[in-house]
This record gives C-alpha cells, structure tokens and sequence, in this order.
C-alpha cells in the first residue's frame, strides 16, 4: 500500500464518518480510530508521516518499539510527567487489552475514580491473561496505550492523579 | 528464509548475530534490560523490546518475558547467542511448543549433553576417548575410595548437574577424600539442585583443545578443527587460538572422523563445541560438549573462511550442509583472539563505568568485535567481556606480531581492561614458545608478581 492509496483510503472513512477500520494487506496493516488523539506512527520504511485529515494509526507487522518511532508515548509522558500525575506502567511484555473479552466494556475510562489495586487492564502474555492492578487510588486521567497494543517491560499505560 | 529473528542475548553476540542476520537479509528484533536501553544491539536491530529491569534473572533469563516478545514481534526463530539461555533446554523446548523455530540442537540433545556424566558415559559408548573414571554417579564415599584405587590418584570429582568450576574437588590422596567428598557433594547441591557427582582422572598439566562442529538436520556432521584454549584464570578462558601446536594432522582427522560418527548417531544438529583435556603424553580426553555458539567463534572463522552464525541460520532454516559449506574445508594461517575484559589488569577486580575514549585496532588481519562505544556505559550487572580482538597470520608468528601490534592500538579510556595483561602474555616467552597447559596463568603471574616486587627493591 502506497502513501497515496493510503491517504485516498482516509479520505474515504473521513467522507463517510466511519469512526474505527481495520485492513491488513500484504505486510502492511492499518488501523484507524477517529477521535480525540491524533497519533501519527511512522510505517516501517521511515518515510515521512503520512498526513491525514483526522487521525489515523498506521500499524506495520510487528510492533514500532524503536523510540524514535513512538511520538505519542514521550509527548503524554511529557504532559503528564510534568502536571505530576502517577504513570502505571506494564510489568510484563505482551499485548494490551482494555476490557475483560473482546466486546465487553473496558474495566475502566478516563474519568473513573479507581483504588489501589483496582484491575485496570490485561495485559496478555504467552496465552495468560494476567490483570494490571492500580498502585495507587485516583483519578483515572488518562489511557496511554490502545487496545491491542503490544507493551513492552515499563511502558506507560495509565496516567492517573492520585488522591 | 526466516522472515524476522530475536535475538535473546546482549552485548558482542547480540551483535554478531545482528550482522549475520542483516548480511542474510532478515529483520531483527533485540531484547534488553532497563540498563541496556542504549546499547549498540538495540540501536543496531530493527525492533526492540524492553524485557525487564537490569538483573538478568528479571530481564534476559526471564523465559515468559522472552517468549512474550518473540510473540507480539511475531518472530520465526529465536538465536539465543551463549551463556544466557542458550544451553537451557526448557526454553528450547518453550520456543519448540510457541511455534518459534530455536537456533540450536533440539532440546534432548541439549538436556543430555548438560548432563555432564551422562554425556561422558554416551560419547564412551561411541568410542570417543573419555578419562577414566566412575561409571556413572558415585553414591558414597566408599564407592569413591573404590573408582579412586582404580584409576589412580589424583582424581577429580565434579557435579553432574552443572559446570563452571562449581561442585568441583581435586582428591590427591585417600585421606583428603571424605571431606572433600562432602564439600563437593553440597556445593553442588547449592548451585544446581542437585549434589550427584562423578570422578575423573585428574591431570595435573592439562591442555584444553576443542572441536568445532556443524551438523545440518539431514544427519551430515563436518568438524571444523580445533581451538586451543590453554591460557585459562579460575576456568575463564582469556585467550584461545588456532590451530593448536599440538594437534598432529593425523589427530585432526581422526577425531573428526570420531565426532563425525557418534554425533550423527545422536542426532546432533546445528553448531557445537567437544571440549577435551590433552594430559602429558598428548592424548585426547573429552570432558564435555557446549551446545551453542561459543564466544571464541572467531578464531575459527578467521582460519576457514566459514561464517559460523551464518552457517547457524542457514542450518535451522533447513538447509543441507554441502549447500551450507560448499567445498573442501581448509585451514589457512594461525588465528589468535585475545578476551578483553572491564576488569583490572593486575587485580582483575570489575571496572563498570562510562567509557571516555575509544579506538579499536584495524588493519591487514584484525578483527574486533565489541558492543562498547566512546561515551558508552559498561552496567555492573553482566559479564566483564567488552571486546574481542582477533588476529590472523600466515603463521603463529605473524599472528602474534598483528595481535601486539592491535593491542599496542587498542584504547579504551574510562575504565579498567585487561589489555595490559595480554600485551605482557603476547610479549611472554613461555607463551611465545607454545610452552603453556591449564596452569600457564597461575605461573605467569607469579612471574609478574616476583619481577615487579624484585623491580621495587632495586
């Protein structure tokens, strides 16, 4: 998939006002969530970001954990670091889930008030679900990651300000 | 082809297998710890991800951490370098059941030669040349007073269940034998779980000769020649070369030949290492097999042309040996590495640290293959190896002058290395002459030690 069949692709969902697509072609995957982020991935070739009119992520095969590919994660970390909210991160390497199975609500949204040791997510490694609990009690601020995503050890995934 | 790799180790190795890998055409996924974050291996790899905080029993030792990311990086196989996880078969049997191809000998094969006694007793059975020594696990001290009188003092006994020095006593005489017995039986106990142990011959002035091998998975085996790896501290090897001076033509052939038997007749695949003790009057013992590559790779790659990790990919994508290594195997010249550690020359204390200036030797014959950079810092969590230099001549001689003249090039400001020592052993005349065994280090420092004090009181 080519920059300009990608940009002809958002155009499209922007058109009609599809809010969340996913297509995987060859080893090229894209996924598009429209909202309030606009997250920017650079695809494997490095070539300049595609520029798009409402969001858009675009996933190659494989997870981008090179640092210089991860713009979104440094920037909220800068944000938040600096408004002194606590970042929950990943104890374990393996993919991000928000809810308990696909289709049912996530544990919880940004906004919710959550306790110390407060599930807030899966984090699914080697077929294991294994649950991430709170460290501390707060205001859910912020969901650093998308549903889906690989994490690796120490990736920040929620910011919350504590109590 | 393999598609992508991880590779699940740090440092020099991760890097070799990177650059095997890049030659090959296939992406490379690195996994490090918190401590490695800016490490050449990471920088230099396609992907990466961070596995674990820096001890390396949380990070590059944690199997699930590991195997998680092969997982979301979606690797075809897994290299797992040496030391570290690559002689352990329940990785190699996790990444059998995860559908991640391992880079290494299937996973019996690893179990059986990491069980020390039982790989003596196989390779005996095939008529390779074994010490004498108990047959099987001793259960008392009796029974070891008994294989004792047999074979002769002195004997060594040694844990089954591991290596590294460990478990390990040196028995001179029948009244040192209980104690020692005892000792060896609970430090083995201690560092694998296990206390069982077995005796050997004992040779006071050993010289340590190995063989590599290759084996494709079609049942075909070719020895690759040996590395003579006599200048060892507390069982570290520091430096190794090849070919050794005292293996005879006739020797090289006939071992070969021996390996090449009873290895196929086990099903060995992939690269490996036969270590053998060689006592005074130049026999081959073997001691034990390492299942991996080895970090003194080198040396032999430089003497045969053949690029062993290479070699490793090609094997466990499926390819036949005689496409592998195509041709006659020939060894050219004389090749000697020299082991640079973060360590103190004189005190080999270890020197973790920031690394302010750094310069690595070139030219005709050089070789040097390090993960260390200018403004790099060395973590105190690992092993002290920063660098390799290897040299090769056309003969020992040149190899040795194009070692002094690399080390004399090689600077490393910021911490402590050991490039001292291996100037003074290169310049040594015991080294030069090819008078050295197992015990040359102990000597040569001894030396050392009685120039310098005579030096201070003159």
């Amino acid at each position: 998939m080519n920059h300009k069949e990608l940009k002809e692709l958002i155009e499209f969902l922007v058109e009609k006002d599809i809010a969340e697509f996913e297509l995987e072609r060859g080893d090229v995957k894209v996924r598009v969530k429209r909202g309030n982020e606009t997250v920017i991935v650079a695809p494997e070739t490095r070539g300049a970001p595609v520029p798009v009119a409402s969001s858009a992520v675009v996933m190659p095969t494989g997870i981008t954990a090179v640092p210089t590919a991860m713009p979104t994660q440094a920037g909220a970390k800068e944000r938040t670091e600096e408004s002194g909210l606590h970042i929950v991160k990943s104890p374990i390497v393996g993919t991000f889930y928000e809810s308990p199975s696909p289709g049912s609500p996530p544990f919880v949204r940004p906004g919710d008030e959550v306790e110390a040791g407060s599930v807030l997510c899966i984090v699914e490694a080697m077929k294991l679900m294994n649950e991430i609990e709170s460290d501390v009690a707060g205001h859910l601020v912020k969901q650093l990651v998308t549903n889906g995503q690989p994490v690796e050890y120490g990736q920040p995934l929620f910011a919350i300000r504590p109590k | 082809m393999f598609k992508k790799i991880l590779i699940a180790n740090r440092g020099e190795i991760a890097l070799r297998v990177i650059c095997a890998c890049k030659e090959l055409g296939i992406r490379t996924v690195a996994i490090y710890s918190e401590a490695d974050r800016n490490s050449l291996h990471v920088r230099f790899a396609d992907e990466a991800i961070c596995v674990g905080p820096p001890r390396a029993s949380e990070s590059y030792l944690n199997i699930p951490a590991v195997i998680s990311a092969a997982e979301i990086a979606n690797v075809d196989a897994i290299h797992p370098g040496y030391g570290l996880l690559s002689e352990n078969a329940n990785f190699a049997e996790v990444c059998e059941t995860s559908h991640i191809k391992f880079i290494g000998p299937p996973p019996e094969i690893t179990r059986m030669m990491g069980e020390k006694e039982k790989a003596r007793q196989t390779m005996k059975k095939s008529g390779v040349p074994i010490l004498p020594g108990s047959e099987g696990v001793i259960n008392s001290v009796d029974e070891a007073v008994e294989w004792a009188s047999s074979v002769g003092f002195p004997v060594i006994v040694k844990a089954s269940a591991g290596g590294g020095g460990r478990g390990m006593r040196v028995i001179r005489n029948e009244e040192q034998l209980p104690d020692l017995f005892h000792a060896a039986q609970s430090e083995a106990a201690a560092a694998f779980g296990n206390g069982d142990l077995y005796m050997e011959k004992f040779i006071e002035r050993p010289r340590h000769i190995e063989f590599q091998v290759l084996a494709d998975s079609y049942g075909n085996l070719v020895s690759l020649g040996e590395r003579e790896c006599s200048i060892q501290r507390r069982h570290q090897k520091l430096l190794e070369e090849s070919p050794s001076m005292q293996v005879t033509p006739q020797m090289r052939r006939s071992i070969g030949e021996s390996l090449c038997s009873t290895l196929t007749r086990i099903g060995y695949v992939n690269a490996g290492t036969v270590e053998f003790l060689m006592d005074e009057n130049g026999s081959l013992h073997f001691i034990e097999m390492n299942t991996r590559i080895q970090v003194e790779h080198p040396v032999t790659e430089m003497v045969t042309g053949i690029d062993l990790v290479k070699s490793q990919i090609l094997v466990a994508v499926g390819e036949r040996l005689d496409s592998v290594l195509p041709g006659e195997i020939e060894h050219r010249g004389h090749a000697i590495e020299c082991r640079v550690n973060a360590e103190h020359p004189e005190t080999f204390t270890p020197s973790a640290g920031k690394i302010t200036a750094f310069h690595t030797p070139g030219g005709t014959g050089v070789r040097v293959d390090t993960a260390a950079y200018a403004e790099g810092v060395i973590p105190p969590y690992y092993d002290s190896l920063i660098a390799k230099v290897v040299a090769h001549g056309k003969d020992r001689e040149e190899a040795m002058s194009r070692m002094a003249r690399a080390l004399d090039m090689f600077i490393v400001q910021g911490i402590h290395t050991t490039i001292p020592l291996h100037r003074q052993i290169m310049a040594d005349p015991e080294f030069r002459a090819g008078n050295f065994d197992t015990k040359y280090m102990e000597r040569f420092l001894e030396r050392h030690k009685e120039t310098k004090a005579e030096k201070r009181s003159a």
